[in-house]
């Protein structure tokens, strides 16, 4: 059984290591994190609508700061989109420019 | 010459308006947009809101939105009229005739594909989420024990 380890270990250490190191790399161990989605293309929003001040105050938090996209998780198309409508939000005291 | 593009135009009255006020800048407004050969399509009043900010000693106003169709030159005059109003504490116009085409270009090409994915049978809602990247998950643990 020894001797049978030893050679299985002399010839394919390289291929051994390698199968481990695909492993280790899978999505188990610990730290697993969920992906995140866009919510507008998961919801099929085409259109932000500015006015909408309800919709946007979660992309909003607590500074009045708009919501990073890493953080979020909206795709960079939505972000862009809903950057303009917080902006126009915010022209018409519907959102606030900062808190306090 | 210019051409006729839609817009949005949402105006903030101050708090002491009386609705006579309202119903008379409405139809000032409706006036401009008739003067300059433009439509109205809709309007909507929002009533008595909260601002999220100050504006000058005001916090809350009456919201105002109106849709019209018109060239630049009527949103160039109803701006300027609505800066000179004074009641008016904040107004803002937005062309919003592209964004919608998009919005619906969009829409009708996901209908499309639902169509599509319908008559060929296929699961409908999208490209399918579930990869099966997560295989290969025994352990590479118990190798030490051997």
């Amino acid at each position: 059984m020894a001797e049978e380890r030893r050679s299985r270990g002399g010839a394919g250490s390289k291929t051994r290591g390698s199968a481990r190191g695909a492993e280790k790399g899978g999505p188990r161990r610990g730290m697993f994190r969920r992906r995140k989605v866009c919510k507008f293309c998961t919801d099929k929003v085409d259109y932000i609508d500015y006015k909408d001040a309800k919709m946007l105050l979660p992309f909003v938090p607590e500074r009045a700061k708009i919501l990073p996209r890493r953080i979020s998780g909206v795709c960079a198309m939505h972000q862009r989109k809903l950057q303009t409508a917080i902006m126009r939000a915010r022209q018409l005291a519907l959102l606030p420019y900062s808190t306090d | 010459m210019s051409q006729v593009r839609q817009y949005e135009l949402v105006y903030i009255l101050s708090p002491d308006a009386t609705d006579q006020e309202v119903a008379d800048l409405h139809t000032q407004i409706e006036a401009i947009i008739t003067r300059y050969q433009g439509e109205l399509v809709k309007t909507e009043n929002w009533g008595r809101r909260k601002l999220a900010f100050r504006i000058g000693k005001h916090r809350e106003g009456t919201y105002v939105l109106e849709v019209f169709k018109g060239t630049g030159e009527l949103t160039k005059e109803l701006d300027r009229r609505l800066k000179v109003i004074d009641s008016v504490i904040r107004h803002l116009c937005v062309r919003v005739d592209e964004d919608l085409r998009l919005a619906e270009r969009t829409r009708a090409r996901r209908d499309a594909e639902t169509q599509r994915r319908i008559a060929r049978g296929l699961p409908v809602g999208g490209r399918s989420r579930r990869s099966d990247d997560d295989g290969g998950d025994d352990e590479p643990t118990d190798r030490a024990e051997v």
